[in-house]
């Protein structure tokens, strides 16, 4: 099995910054600036490709497009190449469509494996042990393998351009399934059956009593899926023709200008196509970390 | 699995009061059908019937535009096991998850090791090394096609100074697999860099402090302590990142297209290329069967190892 | 209108794009009233029409500005062009949406891709009678090039253009290096001892390169130039399904010889692409210039002083590498009649226009607007037009043609030899190989 999950609640976003943790160590011997340089070396490469990006974009054309390569830019910087790129008009409408379909699929996708996932820990069903042999089973199938066959029953069922073939085939996630049943096998059954006393159905018990304990878990799996659903490239790539239905992804790749490779303007677009999910990280840095880290093992 | 605590626990409590054991039964196996069926129904809509559908095209000669629809028995697959350009693909993923791989677990470790030191600035190390993870692979591509312009580059810019001569790193058949690899690496070594923060942060300190008693060093204790700690989570790290190498396709698709001169096609390139580019529906389902074949194996030759080690 | 998945409908405007969107945003309850935005109006209806082409640079300007002034022109419609990247992506996007069956009404394909869309029903026939009405008939093109759209008796593509490979030159370089003739045109070059000398007597002006071309990871560019030299040196390639296919091997070494001769990173760099090739002559860094002629804008913003020709013949047989631009009708499962009418409108609109085409470099196939007196008063397109003469289209067969896996393969098996290290026999052995591997497999695009 290829699934195997960390210690549910890795202290990743918990750490104990600043001070010194190991027992013996001095603030700044010659070893801790050895590794401080090497820190600033390793994280001024990683922030590099963003810099350049960056500084491209702010350039106008002519000099994103000279010789001798520079930083700097003779005509000045200037946010016309953003101007240009939000005047065409295609970014704000694949924004929208990546956040509506990744946002569907998110809703539909925790929904139905937390549902799933209840039943798999708390309902004994007849069927239940093999069925979930199957689900657990089916997370070795690499997605990458369906596309044909998926395609072609996007074919028969009208769906090849439209939302539902984006939006749907993106739906099923049994590796999620695996994450919840096992979150929720640690749950204190007592807890439910009290309201089994008073009579409340399973419907009732998972709404207003296992839902909300799982908070911490959902919104991990939420995290998990929508960053998978937004950035997912292959699929939408493949059942998506039509430009205004494109994600971002998808659209970035596909559509060009029809006036040539413009270099301030393709990073531009790069840059705007990353910011909301680059700023949504900002704000909840933690939750982001905490939501990879417990889900990531079993999301691949 | 863990599925045997569930069901006793599930039966201790059944009968608690007033229902009889079978009418209990009745309710939860309905409750449980009822409560599988949405997940189930998008599982064998999308997951089921692909599979099943994508086995039986691989025996006939579909094609994209319907023509040639007919059983060809196992033509495909030997078609497929005798093409040079499917081994080729099959080559290639398997030296992309080398060279990918290995990077990124060393680099991984390494950023978590320096991280976990808690030197100043925590929170820009951990942005500047896990933010490319959000982007989406046609930013990455963006990126670093720009970044690996033979003229307008920067990389080439900054190899300059070391009398490099210009490298047309995604266009020469010599360079082009290590250019997506450095892009796939800067890309995704901040998910496997987490997990290992994650898993040092959970060392015990008194396992430090037993140590540093016993005058061990800090090197001694990186190599006594730390890293056989974290021996389960580099296996786990390998798992995945081999499993997620040997899927590549995205960034490939978009930096090179498989080229030049089929240098970077690896299995999922060549799947879309024979499938959507030539057509060939039932010979590409075939290509995928190989794959999934080489995929498990992958798989099995990972847990067996796995099992071997911990025992 | 069709509007059974929210909005997979062909949209007005940009605006209704976004209000589209809004309204996916509401919900799919307001799918139906969005399917009745596309026909709103007073009295009158407009069609939209979603127009793909693989245009970009000169060309996408140009074609931008005509589609405008189609849709300025007449309100019976609004094209709004879609540009997709050039080559494979583009043919593989348009043959996955016409299978799909909500295809773009309109598209421009190259003429040379048609055997490997027609026959597998990708495409809808074009109605000559409807064209007819709209002033567009057989006599109003060069035959061989009305007919490169003719599969099976019916007429899948109407061709806006021919664009060769050509030579562009720095006339200031030229006349420096002493290569211009009394014409002030570039001196007649018939062998490729000759072509060299002019190279390199240019290189030693420019004091970097005589010659531009790039070709890096550019099949298409490696082609062009290897068909022009192989077509010119009399030979032939054919290529039929479950045959060998033919090709003259020395033929093809002698093309690729000389190629290696003249990148050899003084007359030319020896592993420049595209956009470097480009930058470099209109930096005059270089005289001469191989390139298509959809190039011509940019060497005219330039400023530079130049002039063009078709390639020299330097091998005996007058030869030019060339393809057609032609619209398509991609595939759709249930098209509208009346909008159907409307983009045959809006496609004869565009062949009337194509004067402005000419400027963006190509032999426009509409011969009305070629035979015009406007047209006769373009330089330096007059002095190439010749080209026309001495086209070659990508030898036939499903799998060739501009963009395709063919040229991807050319480039597999020859840009080592481009580069200068491999053998130019074992590059082209290499490709026939690959060739026949493709003849031998069943066309997946036959009917039955």
């Amino acid at each position: 099995m290829t699934t195997v999950e960390l210690p549910p609640e890795a202290r990743v976003a918990e750490s104990r910054p600043q001070v010194p943790h190991r027992p013996g160590e001095k603030r700044f011997g010659a070893g801790r600036v050895i590794a401080l340089i090497i820190l600033i070396v390793m994280a001024v490469s990683w922030l590099l490709p963003f810099a350049w990006a960056l500084v491209t974009s702010l350039k106008t054309e002519a000099d994103a497009g000279a010789t001798p390569v520079s930083w700097l830019a003779p005509h000045g910087y200037t946010l016309e190449a953003y101007a240009n790129v939000l005047a065409e008009g295609n970014i704000p409408i694949w924004a929208l469509n990546s956040l509506l379909s990744s946002t569907i699929i998110t809703i539909l996708t925790v929904a139905t494996c937390a549902l799933a996932a209840y039943a798999f820990s708390r309902l004994d069903f007849t069927g239940r042990r093999w069925l979930f042999f199957v689900v657990i089973a089916s997370i070795i199938i690499p997605p990458q393998v369906l596309i044909i066959p998926l395609f072609y029953e996007m074919l028969a069922f009208n769906m090849v351009d439209t939302y539902w073939g984006l939006i749907l085939p993106q739906v099923v996630a049994p590796p999620m399934v695996f994450i919840l049943k096992k979150f929720f096998d640690q749950i204190p059954i007592e807890l439910e059956d009290a309201a089994r006393v008073d009579g409340a159905n399973r419907l009732r018990i998972f709404w207003t009593i296992v839902l909300p304990l799982s908070r911490p878990i959902l919104s991990a799996v939420s995290i998990f899926v929508f960053i998978g659903a937004w950035n997912n490239f292959l699929w939408p790539f493949i059942i998506i023709n039509d430009t205004s239905l494109m994600t971002l992804p998808v659209g970035l790749q596909t559509v060009k200008s029809a006036y040539g490779v413009q270099y301030a303007q393709n990073m531009a677009m790069a840059l705007l196509a990353a910011a909301p999910l680059i700023i949504i990280f900002l704000f909840f840095q933690r939750q982001i970390i905490k939501g990879i880290a417990t889900t990531g093992f079993g999301g691949q | 699995m863990t599925t045997s605590a569930v069901s006793n626990r599930a039966q201790a409590t059944t009968g608690a009061k007033g229902d009889t054991k079978a009418a209990r039964r009745r309710k939860d196996n309905l409750a449980g059908w009822a409560f599988v069926a949405p997940f189930g129904v998008f599982f064998a809509l999308f997951l089921i019937w692909p599979i099943l559908f994508g086995l039986y095209l691989s025996f006939t000669g579909t094609t994209l535009t319907g023509a040639g629809g007919s059983f060809v028995g196992f033509a495909n697959y030997a078609e497929a096991l005798g093409s040079s350009d499917m081994w080729r693909a099959m080559l290639n993923t398997v030296w992309f998850t080398v060279l990918s791989t290995i990077p990124l677990v060393v680099i991984a470790l390494v950023m978590a090791l320096l991280v976990d030191l808690g030197l100043p600035g925590q929170w820009l190390w951990r942005l500047s090394f896990f933010m490319p993870f959000l982007l989406a692979s046609t930013v990455v591509s963006l990126f670093w096609i720009w970044m690996f312009n033979p003229q307008l580059g920067l990389i080439n810019e900054m190899l300059k100074p070391f009398g490099v001569a210009p490298i047309a790193w995604l266009q020469d058949p010599q360079w082009a697999m290590l250019g997506v690899v450095i892009a796939t690496v800067w890309w995704t070594v901040g998910f496997n860099f987490l997990l290992y923060l994650a898993a040092l942060q959970n060392i015990p300190e008194q396992q430090y402090e037993a140590a540093a008693l016993d005058g061990a060093g800090k090197w001694r204790q990186l190599f006594s302590i730390t890293i056989p700690q974290l021996a389960p989570t580099t296996a786990l790290i390998l798992i995945l990142q081999v499993l997620a190498s040997l899927k590549v396709f995205d960034q490939i698709y978009q930096m090179t297209q498989g080229g030049p001169a089929g240098t970077t096609r690896t299995a999922v390139v060549y799947i879309f290329d024979t499938g959507f580019t030539g057509y060939r529906f039932g010979y590409s389902a075939a290509v995928s069967f190989i794959f999934f074949a080489l995929i498990i194996l992958v798989s099995l030759v990972q847990f067996t190892s796995r099992k071997g080690a911990r025992s | 209108m069709h509007g059974q998945y929210f909005s997979s409908n062909s949209p007005l405007t940009r605006r209704s794009v976004l209000l589209g969107g809004a309204a996916v945003l509401g919900g799919a309850a307001l799918a139906p009233a969005l399917s009745g935005c596309a026909a709103a109006g007073a009295g009158e209806t407009t069609y939209p029409l979603k127009f793909w082409h693989l245009l970009s640079g000169g060309d996408g300007i140009v074609m931008a500005g005509m589609v405008d002034a189609a849709n300025e022109a007449n309100p019976e419609f609004f094209a709004s062009q879609t540009v997709l990247a050039w080559g494979t992506p583009y043919y593989t996007k348009l043959a996955m949406a016409s299978v799909g069956g909500r295809a773009p009404d309109v598209a421009i394909m190259h003429a040379s891709r048609l055997p490997g869309y027609a026959p597998g029903g990708l495409l809808d026939p074009w109605d000559t009678d409807l064209l007819a009405e709209f002033g567009v008939t057989e006599q109003d093109f060069p035959p061989r090039v009305w007919e490169k759209g003719v599969v099976d008796g019916k007429l899948y593509s109407v061709a806006l253009d021919a664009h060769p490979f050509i030579l562009m030159y720095n006339t200031d370089v030229a006349e420096k290096a002493g290569a211009l003739g009394p014409d002030g045109q570039l001196v007649e070059i018939t062998s490729p001892e000759q072509f060299l000398d002019v190279a390199s007597a240019m290189q030693a002006v420019t004091g970097k390169h005589g010659l531009s071309y790039g070709y890096l990871g550019d099949g298409a560019q490696m082609w062009r130039l290897f068909y022009t030299f192989y077509k010119q040196l009399g030979a032939e390639m054919v290529l039929e399904n479950g045959k060998e296919a033919q090709v003259d091997e020395e033929a093809a070494v002698t093309a690729l010889s000389f190629i290696q001769q003249l990148l050899d990173d003084t007359i030319a760099t020896k592993s420049g692409d595209y956009a470097t090739a480009v930058a470099e002559f209109v930096n005059g860094e270089s005289g001469m210039f191989f390139t298509g002629v959809w190039e011509l804008p940019t060497a005219k913003n330039s400023g530079i002083p130049f002039d063009a020709q078709p390639i020299p013949t330097l091998f005996g047989t007058p030869a030019a590498y060339a393809d057609s631009h032609a619209f398509v009708l991609p595939h759709q499962s249930a098209p509208d009649e009346n909008k159907r009418r409307e983009v045959y409108r809006f496609v004869s609109e565009l062949f009337k226009g194509s004067i402005d085409w000419a400027g963006a470099g190509h032999i426009p196939g509409y011969l009305p607007v070629v035979e015009s007196d406007e047209y006769s008063e373009l330089i330096p397109q007059a002095h190439y037009a010749s080209a026309a003469d001495v086209l070659n289209y990508d030898p036939s067969a499903w799998f060739t043609g501009s963009g395709s896996d063919f040229q991807t393969y050319f480039a597999e098996n020859v840009q080592g030899v481009f580069l200068g290290g491999d053998d130019p026999a074992e590059g082209i052995r290499g490709f026939v190989r690959r060739l026949n591997v493709l003849l031998a497999k069943p066309n997946p695009v036959a009917k039955g």
